[in-house]
């Protein structure tokens, strides 16, 4: 992606390159250790146009790099290779399955007088580390929940069957990928939660309960509100990859005609059922029409010793979702259930957004700009981000400041100890950083004048508020 | 290289040579551009792996030069591994930079034919081990210059370097174990022995009274401090004196490791010229005790009786004026006479101008080697994250566990400070103030100001080179000018 700054001074452009995909490849070194099999190594490669034996020298290149590390370190070798130009990303996501990412670092190009080739000034500093690391990882794990591990596909229908499923999933999946908007938030991964006073939490729980109940495939619910997850029975990875998924790519994909109005002649036909506002965000689109084919995703689960194929069935009754997996369809019997449930508790749960947005204040502009993130239930609340979706994450603060959140919480990685971290940026704006058994919190303050003392107040102020039953260092 | 060096360097070097390792080649049958990468069966001794850091020379042709441990001559095939990454990566236009994994980070730097690689457990940046690097590489300038290892290369690829190095692998090892102990290579700043100015003063005087043609320089150090330093008045026209030439200096005179008598030693001072030597005439003038030292460089090679001469006049002027007593009776501050209770350290910078720093000893809790390794970790962390060259902060302050740190950057100086860990906010700022108070006082007495400048005797019309009219050292500039 291209953004153009305007050099007031000399009249010509300055234009800022940001970080974009190179390459992404996947390689088994087992498939072909012998010479002249390099080849069969390779189980996926993007760009598909290089030539082959360039993609052999890349994956050859990424084999040294790992072998070479291992010289010091046999059990922790290479996570990423810097050099000018781009940067390296490794994963072994499974036994002797590596996938590498390779991402152009963000440039400079100053136009130069007299028609000479313009200077291209490379900002190697400004990729951090962990944060692609981890997009790289969240590549894997969504692979993992549509198509289940590598060897799997590997021993049920060997190489032809993994590269078939490589090549299917991650052809659509990297075209998703904005690396530009990357950040603190990636290496989280997180899951908003919504929050919900006890009546209107245990009535939903009772209801999840009842559905679990009746109908004897549902094995396992979730239940959010507007992208927010009040309650799911999933393991905390499986639950965090599919939110994941829920919220960047299926939500998105079908808000548009509920946020059409009621009257408005964009609403789709919703034949029939006049009881209940629900319908099928996977699955049958109109459950009237009998001829309609309709499939439900499947996903994989893992849970410790078990290893589960779901179908994905997401129930959508105005903005509440109902996530349930289940193996075969029933489809009918759900909706005549659910629906008219879903539709009353709806009511219940939409009064309790009202309240806590009136406790909140108007989203226009946070009293304090923070991130939060508990890394034991993965909850995770963000005043910086006003819209994350997909394709874009619109932060309200300058990319530098998340950055040195960034670099914060590598600081905060490297013990397991409580620790505080202030910095005050060239810009005189106040970064504060709290790490408290297994929490963080990062908290931005746009105080010029303000000296160490009174930033430290005002942090104070804000865990009083907010979190005042975390204990942070002082 | 002279004759002088160390005749028990031999013995030094095998007997370092205590790890025990071998290494498996697997057979092939053919190489390709990467053969060498499939070294599945290499074994490395537990022992050899687990130190901090390696550090390895080699040149462009994959020869192997030096490793900081173990022998490097049966490491030519792992610096061959290393030679091809940096090539296959050029070969792409492109250049590599580092690896990075959990435990090590690997920085690569290539200095004309000569390869520089450092496999680190230490978690420094990618910039602060790459600075070491350069350090190395200064190193072996100031035993060959630049232009000699330029030449020598050019002439032929494959020349074994280790030939003209014979012996001075102490050198670089001793400037290894020197950067990862003295935040003076951080700071980029040379410690300065405290003194009243008005003693400073008269040393210099004595220095600047002992000149003779082409002496260009003349330092005096007591315990690696710096006490003195007087330059040729000229020099400063064409060149400056940076810190980190003053390191490799140092660090050169400690290897050299003579007690009595005197040295008389080639050295180019790379970041001054690094195409060619001076002549350092280096001597304690207390011995046995072994802690005065003075330099004096020259560039004249055939100098030496002048030069020694000059040092004659410096102990007898010394003598008669009582001066060593000065420098033994100098007092190193301890944060206790600061009456600042939770500062257990700090490492004070004045930007700019004046490139020195003082830090004064440390606490008794950090007395050993270890702790003060230890400490040097976070300070490097913070040194990296506050000098970013994409989002430089002007303060960081962190609590931790073991202590609470503090680093400052003010366009008039730059701080480092540890505190005890459970110090509230504002002590540490009060105690910071009182401190920076104190430093202000005792400026005159904790940095060098100026540098006194003398001329060698002038023969008018004799070198092609003004050297100043006057007979007079010329102090009227004092200004704030120093080593930078």
């Amino acid at each position: 992606m291209l953004m153009i700054s305007p050099r007031m001074a000399s009249g010509m452009q300055e234009k800022q390159y940001t970080p974009s995909l190179l390459s992404f490849f996947i390689y088994n070194p087992k498939f072909g250790p012998r010479e002249g099999e390099e080849e069969k190594k390779i189980l996926f490669y993007h760009p598909i146009e290089i030539e082959k034996n360039e993609k052999i020298r890349n994956v050859g290149l990424c084999e040294a790099i790992v072998q070479f590390t291992r010289t010091f370190s046999p059990t922790n070798p290479a996570k990423s290779l810097h050099t000018q130009k781009n940067r390296q990303f490794f994963h072994e996501a499974e036994e002797n399955y590596w996938m590498v990412m390779v991402v152009r670092n963000p440039m400079v190009e100053k136009p130069n007088k007299d028609g000479k080739p313009p200077t291209v000034e490379y900002q190697e500093e400004e990729i951090i580390d962990s944060v692609y690391g981890s997009v790289l990882q969240q590549c894997y794990c969504m692979y993992k929940l549509f198509n289940g591990t590598f060897s799997r596909a590997f021993e049920a229908g060997g190489v032809e069957l993994l590269t078939q499923k490589l090549e299917k999933f991650f052809y659509r999946y990297l075209q998703t990928l904005h690396l530009q908007s990357c950040d603190l938030l990636d290496v989280f991964g997180g899951i908003s939660f919504f929050p919900l006073d006890k009546m209107t939490y245990l009535k939903i729980q009772s209801f999840v309960n009842r559905v679990e109940e009746s109908l004897s495939l549902v094995k396992y619910t979730a239940f959010l509100y507007n992208d927010q997850l009040i309650w799911s029975g999933l393991e905390q990875d499986d639950m965090r990859i599919l939110y994941k998924y829920l919220t960047t790519s299926l939500f998105p994909r079908h808000s548009e005609p509920e946020l059409a109005g009621r009257d408005s002649p964009l609403r789709p036909e919703v034949a029939g059922n006049l009881l209940h506002y629900g319908r099928f965000l996977t699955g049958p689109a109109n459950l009237k029409d009998p001829d309609a084919k309709f499939r439900f995703p499947r996903i994989f689960v893992n849970t410790e010793d078990s290893y589960e194929e779901l179908h994905l069935i997401v129930y959508k009754v105005r903005e509440r979702v109902n996530v349930m997996d289940l193996n075969r369809e029933f489809c009918e019997q759900l909706d005549s259930l659910v629906g008219p449930q879903l539709t009353l508790l709806a009511s219940d749960i939409c009064e309790q957004f009202n309240i806590n947005r009136r406790i909140s204040g108007p989203e226009k502009e946070p009293q304090f700009k923070f991130i939060y993130f508990n890394h034991m239930n993965l909850a995770e609340k963000s005043t910086i981000h006003m819209r994350k979706t997909a394709s874009v994450s619109l932060t309200s603060v300058h990319p530098d400041l998340m950055k040195i959140l960034g670099d914060i919480n590598c600081d905060f990685a490297r013990v397991n100890e409580d620790e505080e971290i202030i910095v005050k940026a060239m810009t005189d704006y106040w970064v504060v950083g709290k790490k408290s058994d297994q929490r963080e919190l990062y908290v931005i303050l746009n105080q010029k004048n303000a000296n160490l003392i009174e930033v430290n107040e005002e942090v104070k102020r804000l865990c009083a508020t907010q979190f005042n039953n975390i204990f942070f260092l002082d | 290289m002279e004759s002088h060096r160390d005749p028990l360097c031999d013995i030094n070097r095998t007997s370092r040579r205590l790890v025990i390792f071998h290494l498996l080649w697997p057979r092939r049958t053919s190489v390709d551009a990467l053969g060498l990468a499939y070294m599945n069966e290499e074994i490395m001794s537990e022992s050899w792996r687990q130190h901090r850091k390696h550090v390895f020379v080699l040149s462009e042709a994959g020869k192997p030069i030096y490793s900081r441990y173990g022998n490097e001559e049966a490491l030519s095939s792992t610096m061959g591994v290393m030679m091809a990454l940096v090539s296959f990566v050029q070969a792409g236009g492109n250049m590599i930079q580092s690896i990075f994994s959990d435990e090590h980070t690997v920085v690569f730097l290539q200095k004309g034919p000569l390869v520089f690689v450092s496999v680190s457990a230490t978690r420094q940046s990618e910039q602060q081990l790459r600075r070491e690097l350069l350090h190395v590489y200064h190193q072996i300038v100031s035993m060959l210059t630049q232009a000699s290892i330029n030449r020598i290369f050019e002439r032929r690829k494959n020349f074994d370097l280790r030939r003209l190095l014979f012996g001075s692998e102490k050198v670089l090892d001793g400037l290894l174990d020197v950067m990862d102990s003295d935040p003076s290579f951080m700071l980029s700043a040379v410690q300065c022995l405290p003194l009243p100015s008005s003693s400073r003063d008269a040393l210099s005087h004595i220095l600047q009274k002992a000149i003779t043609p082409d002496l260009v320089f003349s330092f005096l150090i007591a315990n690696n401090r710096l006490v003195s330093v007087v330059q040729e008045k000229t020099v400063l026209e064409d060149a400056r004196l940076k810190p980190s030439d003053l390191h490799l200096l140092f660090n050169l005179i400690r290897a050299s490791a003579f007690q009595a008598g005197e040295i008389w030693m080639p050295i180019c001072l790379p970041l001054f010229n690094h195409d060619c030597y001076f002549y350092a005439y280096v001597a304690y003038l207390d011995p046995p005790e072994c802690t005065v030292c003075l330099v004096l460089l020259s560039t004249d090679k055939e100098a030496f009786y002048a030069v020694a001469e000059c040092k004659r006049k410096i102990e007898e002027a010394f003598a008669s004026q009582n001066a060593l007593q000065w420098v033994a009776n100098t007092q190193l501050y301890y944060v206790d006479d600061i009456s600042v209770a939770n500062l257990r350290h700090f490492l004070y910078k004045p930007s700019k101008v004046l490139d020195h720093h003082r830090h004064p000893e440390m606490e008794v809790g950090y007395r050993s080697q270890e702790e003060r390794i230890r400490l040097l970790d976070p300070y490097r962390n913070m040194h990296n994250r506050i000098h970013s060259t994409s989002r430089p902060l002007k303060l960081i302050y962190h609590s931790a566990g073991k202590e609470t740190l503090l680093a400052w950057v003010t366009s008039k100086f730059e701080m480092f400070a540890c505190f005890t860990p459970l110090v509230t906010k504002k002590s540490a700022i009060s105690e910071l103030t009182k401190l920076l108070r104190w430093i202000k006082k005792e400026e005159d007495r904790l940095f060098i100001c100026h540098l006194p400048k003398y001329s060698t005797a002038p023969q008018p019309g004799r070198s092609s080179t003004d050297r100043g009219s006057s007979a007079r050292p010329n102090t009227s500039d004092t200004g704030l000018l120093s080593l930078l």
